[in-house]
């Protein structure tokens, strides 16, 4: 930290810190959660990372691309439409082709220039996210593709049908329509009662199928990249997960930022002028603190649909008062200290005596508080959008998320309830060792031994 | 040494400091602390005045409000003519620059926040004196003309000894160039062997940039070295004050005597002529009526309940207007005792 200037107690405190190795690793795991966050585009985002089309590189992740620009064919029926490139499709296409075009030159006396421009696409490739969806889009495929599968199939395009089928791994299927063994399966009503392809998913006699009979929640599945599974409207968890704690660590850090700042300026002027000042602003802060800060949310939520900066607004209103009691008293104590009158008496003025000389003396309960508070903003924020009045939908948020998960029809769907309740109680816990570990290092009984 | 052709540096007039004290329903103003009241006397150019008295006699509280760090009650402090205890807040900043302060405890008067260089350059930077290459250098040269070394700036206050800090306490007081410091038991909290070279260095330093002092202690043989003249302090008055030789030869005051008598002398053999003080100074709410000292005097008679005894000459003849030039005392026996 040699590019710091520190004085010498906080470099001290900062050293027994990092000996606390509990705290000090929980603040690197949470400082790399954040600043990963920072990056979660990059990380969970239905656009690709890099698109390389016919040799040149494309970076989508934050522009819109229609499919035409990669001759990328619509869903049936909406051909008409001008549609965002679908990439998680666009990796699937090209991948299908690939395989395709290299099982064709494996068979002999394959025409190596026909099949060239046959699969003009085998050289291109997508690279997605680690999570491939973003926090907002609803996974329609369990729904879709048998109905898209068997559109093409009336059109009697049964390559496309199988071509579809294979590149959503869906192989059973497409070796049934390859071998044209499809259409006695779909005439036998002990396996298909309906003659369509949604009744031969629920007859079950094609065990690949089963899964696409179920709906929005759906578990964990690697097919589909959905690694913690869906919610309740097909949006991806593990995505909605991440977006959420970069809503809540940001948004409890800005809270808790914008509430000491001001708590420990207007304690600051409490303890330094004391008096009449101080009676009066402390029986003003008695009045704001008798105001039940939930109400006045609910009541404001119900006439406004709060944002982002208009909650953090409304919450630090009441964020400040906490440490305005612990500053005051800090400074009654530091202000009569001879450092203080020898700042008075070459007339430095009040501002200057208070942020200057006195409050660098002030920071201990300043520091040591601020990690509770972090956790404390972190469980207001989950708790008002667990009742709905917090941040309004889709935003990822957990509290939603834990709604879901404790609605009646929900109980059996366990992922919906792990994901939250663990991101929640590992993040409160690695703030908590944080805030324990600064409580020790500032401990002042530390430094009355002799070192 | 006393010299009654100049005029004087500092004049202090009926200086009073009271502090309510309340009580009962709705916190009432039952009482005044009478922490400084009605104190006069001067300082010359150049030269100390000793200000001695018991603890809580009320000589911090009089340095305090003579820089005007407490608002004074009543009276007037003329420092060359300008009245600090009714100054604007912008003539009180400038008359700041001429009047400093070195404090009692060397660990609490420096920020342990700042590097010395940082707490010997505040008050240019508040005053905005020259650039803040000029300002280092000043503060580099300051620090050597305390006995310190230019090295020394970045290093924080813990790194040094109660000696040293006191130095780079004298250090800060004379960054302005001051004409008047007032010291408040400057060596006090320092061990025995240290208290000297600060004395000296004190000494040194008025000799070289003509500084007049203003030396609070609560002890006579500090004050006796240093001292031009001699102010005795109890019970927030001025019991006695002088040309510090003739206080300390003849003094007037029974409770000058007493103090003097306290002095340690380095002979055993020595027995002690008078008696030690008895008892505690009274309340400074509740101060006993007429003399202060009365009941604790062992040459007090009915006459001393009646009035407060007013500062007379100690000599016969012309009266000198000077303040300080002169030995004054407040006792109506003090010619017979």
């Amino acid at each position: 930290m040699a590019w710091i200037k520190l004085d010498p107690i906080t470099r001290r405190r900062f050293a027994r810190f990092r000996k606390i190795k509990r705290g000090y690793y929980a603040l690197l795991i949470l400082l790399a959660a954040m600043v990963l966050s920072i990056f979660a585009p990059f990380l969970a985002e239905s656009r690709a990372l890099m698109v390389s089309y016919q040799g040149k590189w494309y970076f989508p992740t934050f522009s819109y691309v229609s499919m035409a620009a990669f001759q990328q064919t619509p869903p049936p029926g909406w051909q008409a439409v001008d549609l965002e490139t679908d990439y998680f499709r666009l990796q699937r296409e090209w991948r299908l082709e690939r395989t395709l075009y290299e099982r064709a030159r494996a068979q002999t006396g394959s025409d190596a220039a026909a099949l060239d421009a046959k699969y003009p696409n085998r050289g291109n490739y997508v690279v997605m996210p680690v999570i491939p969806w973003d926090p907002y889009q609803s996974d329609f495929w369990y729904n879709e593709i048998l109905n898209d599968v068997g559109v093409l199939l009336k059109a009697d395009d049964r390559i496309g049908a199988a071509n579809l089928a294979r590149r959503d791994h869906l192989d059973e299927l497409a070796d049934a329509i390859e071998s044209g063994a499809i259409d006695d399966m779909l005439k036998d009503p002990t396996r298909s009662a309906s003659g369509t392809l949604s009744g031969l998913a629920q007859g079950g006699t094609m065990p690949s199928l089963k899964d696409l009979t179920k709906t929005a929640p759906n578990p964990p599945d690697s097919h589909r990249a959905h690694y913690l599974g869906t919610d309740t409207q097909g949006r991806d968890v593990a995505s909605r997960l991440l977006y959420g704690f970069r809503i809540s660590i940001f948004f409890s850090l800005f809270l808790v930022i914008a509430g000491q700042v001001i708590g420990t300026f207007i304690g600051s002027l409490q303890g330094y002028f004391g008096g009449v000042f101080d009676i009066i602003s402390q029986r003003a802060i008695e009045i704001i603190v008798s105001i039940p800060f939930l109400y006045v949310v609910i009541i404001l939520a119900a006439l406004i649909v709060p944002n982002f900066w208009m909650l953090l607004t409304i919450m630090a209103l009441f964020q400040w008062i906490g440490i305005t009691f612990y500053m005051r008293t800090e400074m009654y104590r530091e202000k009569t200290k001879e450092y203080c009158l020898a700042a008075k008496s070459y007339g430095a003025s009040h501002m200057r005596i208070i942020f200057r000389h006195l409050l660098p003396n002030c920071l201990t309960p300043l520091v040591t508080f601020t990690p509770f508070l972090v956790v404390g903003a972190i469980f207001s924020l989950t708790a008002l959008d667990y009742l709905g009045y917090g941040l309004p939908a889709p935003t990822p948020s957990w509290g939603e998320m834990i709604d879901q998960a404790l609605d009646a029809q929900n109980r059996t769907k366990l992922w919906l309830t792990f994901a939250p309740f663990t991101a929640i109680t590992v993040t409160l816990l690695v703030v908590t060792f944080i805030g324990e570990s600064v409580r020790e290092a500032f401990d002042p009984k530390q430094y009355a031994k002799y070192e | 040494m006393s010299n009654t052709s100049k005029t004087p540096l500092l004049r202090v007039e009926g200086l009073k400091k009271y502090y309510p004290v309340r009580g009962g329903v709705f916190a009432a103003k039952v009482g005044d602390v009478r922490a400084v009241d009605d104190v006069s006397f001067t300082v010359a150019p150049g030269e100390t005045l000793g200000l001695v008295g018991e603890s809580g006699c009320g000589k911090s509280t009089l340095g305090r409000t003579i820089m005007r760090l407490e608002e004074p009650t009543a009276g007037h402090v003329y420092f060359e003519g300008n009245d600090i205890a009714t100054a604007n807040k912008s003539a009180l900043f400038q008359l700041r620059r001429e009047i400093q302060a070195v404090f009692q405890d060397p660990y609490s008067s420096l920020n342990p926040r700042m590097t010395i260089g940082e707490i010997v350059r505040e008050p240019l930077v508040v005053h905005k004196v020259g650039s803040k290459a000029e300002q280092i250098e000043a503060v580099r040269a300051l620090l050597e003309t305390v006995g310190l070394t230019g090295e020394m700036l970045d290093r924080y206050p813990h790194e040094f000894s109660g000696g040293q800090r006191q130095r780079i306490g004298v250090a800060r007081a004379l960054a302005l160039g001051p004409k008047l410091v007032i010291a408040d038991e400057p060596v006090s909290a320092l061990d025995v062997s240290v208290r000297s070279q600060i004395l000296n260095l004190m000494v040194r330093l008025q000799r070289e940039r003509n500084l007049a002092y203003i030396f609070i202690s609560h002890d006579l043989s500090v004050v006796e070295h240093i001292s031009d003249s001699i102010a005795i302090m109890y019970l927030g008055r001025i019991v006695e004050i002088g040309p510090a030789a003739e206080v300390f030869a003849k003094p007037a005051h029974p409770y000058t005597r007493v103090l003097m008598a306290a002095i340690p002398v380095a002979d055993p053999d020595q027995r002690r002529t008078t008696e030690p003080l008895k008892g505690e100074p009274p309340s400074p709410v509740a101060p006993p009526p007429g003399c202060p000292f009365h009941p604790r005097c062992a040459y007090a008679i009915d006459a001393c309940r009646a009035a407060v005894p007013p500062l007379e000459p100690v000599k016969a003849g012309a009266p000198n207007l000077e303040l300080g030039r002169e030995h004054l005392a407040a006792c109506i026996r003090k010619h017979e005792i």
